[in-house]
């Protein structure tokens, strides 16, 4: 008969059973749940891990065929993020987005993180604590380098935020919605350099959260404008700003 | 080969040499994937798929659904990136463990088992364990371990065997199965460290 082990081997057990896939489906879920709140059982997980490592690094490589990146491109492209590529303007019509419940749905991480963010906000309007903005922010996990806040001049109304992250993505999360008049679109623009003046950086006929273009521009700094204007559909085109501002702002590093 | 042996500075081979810059690399590219750069998921892709479609195919012995299993890894991949820690584990283990799991839920839940796709020349523990390099740890500890019973570590791991398929195949009681799963793995644990 098997001596009873003593917890810590018994533990262990459980990470190889784990690790080997060898745990029926009930006690498969119960290790994933404990993965995230027992840094002992966490541990024991990676250490099999390494151990059984050289049997995954000696598998015979296969090529998969060229079909395999691109449905895995289309599955993750409706992201966490919702990021959408500049230039799919106008792919949605009808209702708009923010009636859309698939919307809400692809982008729920984003809202909460929106959620938090706005609730930073709302909080700093009243008391600028910045040590709970950090800790909110943190919350929210998104951890970018520089965030700016876009309010509206007349009604000083926050409409969205825009997150410049450390590898060079910069996103923009609208917290409003804004009536977009048919035949008009919302164009983002960012003012890195006065004398070179505003370049248009992202477009959009609803209000969105969108992975802006600033890949031709210099690294995101800090006091960085960002502002929507109403521009017609396809973008000012003059490349200038053309219509009124709704909402702007300038980055602020993130604590 | 056998200088390096001697010269007792490492016991690792060339090949562990090569997944340490791997590991770093990994290690850095899902931490991008957290933070939303879809690039880093491809450049994950373009190290590691072909491997990981390998893995997956021993496991599900058709070349379709290791695809599938290895399309669904990178969907949990790149949605859960944020729950991997560098601080606290190992990427390639991470990236690994995740398409195994993928590869043993659709050979659980969804393959219907079809003695056509299964080739007895597929399941080969000994081809296994030879793919190991020589100096591997993991490998000399294998071998130290009597062969029914190494066996039950090969063919779980490797081809993703449950417990009732390691009885049918080894033609032992299931308890059998679970007490030589189990002293394996401890034999294993001793040896490795």
């Amino acid at each position: 008969m098997t001596d009873h082990l003593p917890d810590d081997r018994e533990i262990d057990m459980f990470a190889a059973d784990y690790v080997m896939g060898l745990l029926d489906p009930a006690a498969e879920a119960a290790a994933d749940a404990r993965l995230e709140t027992d840094p002992v059982f966490y541990s024991a997980v990676n250490s099999w891990r390494k151990r059984l490592a050289d049997f995954d690094m000696s598998a015979a490589p296969i090529t998969p065929t060229a079909q395999l990146w691109q449905r895995i491109a289309q599955s993750t492209k409706a992201d966490r993020s919702a990021a959408v590529p500049a230039g799919m303007r106008g792919a949605m019509r009808g209702a708009t987005l923010w009636h859309n419940l698939r919307f809400w749905r692809v982008t729920g991480l984003v809202a909460t993180a929106a959620a938090v963010i706005f609730a930073v906000l709302a909080i700093g309007a009243i008391s600028t604590s910045k040590h709970l903005r950090r800790d909110l922010v943190a919350l929210a996990q998104r951890k970018p380098v520089y965030v700016a806040v876009l309010v509206s001049d007349q009604t000083r109304e926050v409409g969205a935020v825009v997150n410049a992250f450390a590898n060079g993505r910069v996103e923009l999360i609208p917290l409003k919605a804004i009536d977009v008049p048919p035949g008009r679109a919302l164009q983002v623009w960012t003012l890195w350099d006065r004398i070179a003046g505003p370049k248009p950086v992202g477009l959009t006929t609803q209000s969105r959260a969108l992975v802006l273009n600033l890949d031709e521009l210099p690294e995101t700094a800090a006091d960085q404008l960002f502002e929507i204007t109403l521009e017609p559909e396809g973008g000012a085109p003059t490349g200038r700003p053309t219509g009124p501002i709704r909402f702007k702002g300038n980055t602020a590093k993130v604590l | 080969m056998s200088m390096i042996r001697d010269s007792g500075l490492d016991d690792r081979t060339d090949l562990s040499a090569l997944n340490v810059e791997r590991e770093a690399q990994m290690s850095a590219a899902l931490v991008r994937c957290a933070a939303g750069d879809r690039r880093a998921l491809q450049m994950i892709y373009d190290s590691e798929a072909p491997r990981m479609v390998g893995v997956a195919r021993r496991i599900l012995f058709r070349h379709d659904l290791a695809e599938e299993a290895v399309h669904d890894a990178f969907v949990r991949i790149w949605h859960g990136a944020r729950g991997f820690d560098p601080a606290r584990g190992s990427a390639l283990g991470w990236l690994y463990a995740v398409v195994r799991n993928r590869a043993l839920s659709i050979h659980r839940n969804e393959h219907r088992y079809d003695p056509a796709d299964h080739n007895a020349d597929d399941v080969a523990p000994d081809h296994a364990l030879a793919g190991l390099p020589e100096t591997s740890a993991l490998r000399k500890c294998l071998e130290q371990i009597e062969r029914p019973r190494r066996d039950v570590l090969v063919l779980a791991y490797v081809y993703g065997m449950s417990h009732g398929e390691l009885a049918g195949r080894l033609k032992v009681p299931l308890g059998t199965v679970k007490s030589w799963a189990r002293r394996s793995l401890l034999t294993l644990r001793e040896c490795m460290g």
